[in-house]
């Protein structure tokens, strides 16, 4: 094991407690408050996804939040254009 | 060295955790949307830089930094079309498209 491994694990542990405002948000309010929370998750998600990539040592897994962040940014972008009025 | 990239990897991370909870806790979607700006434009170079300086430069390292490159340049983005969405709504701008 990583001797830095523990680190990102803490790290990770508090990024994936952030993210419970994210899903709260998404999951209870208005809907563009759900937008906000869905931009929220998606940084947030993709911030794991790179430390998670760097605590196992392996960086094959860093395309996962590559594309994710390309499918958050596309996706509300998306939201932003379905939300508006018609 | 590492304890630098520490220190900014935490850094980063506290960034976040507050931002998140700050935008939970105030009311208002606009106040929320202020809260969702740190996690993009901060915390996330934060976490970059960190992971640049533990890795130092390689192709990993470019994809990582692409990839947060990608976030940060579209947080304001996000937010502006955002903004925009809650103004038209509201019936302050019209809901047509800028020419």
């Amino acid at each position: 094991m990583n001797p830095a491994t523990p680190w990102y694990l803490a790290s990770i542990i508090l990024l994936l407690g952030s993210l419970v405002p994210a899903l709260l948000l998404s999951a209870r309010h208005g809907p563009v408050d759900r937008l906000v929370g869905l931009s929220l998750g998606g940084s947030v998600g993709v911030l794991t996804g790179l430390l998670l990539s760097q605590a196992y040592g392996q960086s094959a897994y860093l395309i996962v939040p590559f594309v994710l962040a390309v499918l958050a940014v596309t996706g509300v972008l998306v939201y932003t254009r379905l939300l508006g009025p018609r | 060295m590492k304890t630098f990239a520490y220190v900014l990897l935490f850094s980063g991370v506290a960034i976040i955790v507050v931002s998140s909870w700050a935008a939970l806790w105030l009311r208002g979607v606009l106040v929320r949307l202020h809260y969702l700006s740190p996690v993009t434009t901060i915390g996330a170079p934060l976490i970059g830089i960190s992971l640049l300086v533990v890795r130092g430069w390689g192709l990993a390292t470019g994809l990582i930094l692409l990839t947060v490159l990608l976030i940060s340049a579209s947080g304001p983005a996000i937010a502006v079309a955002t903004a925009r969405v809650i103004t038209q709504r509201e019936g302050v701008t019209p809901s047509k498209s800028p020419e």
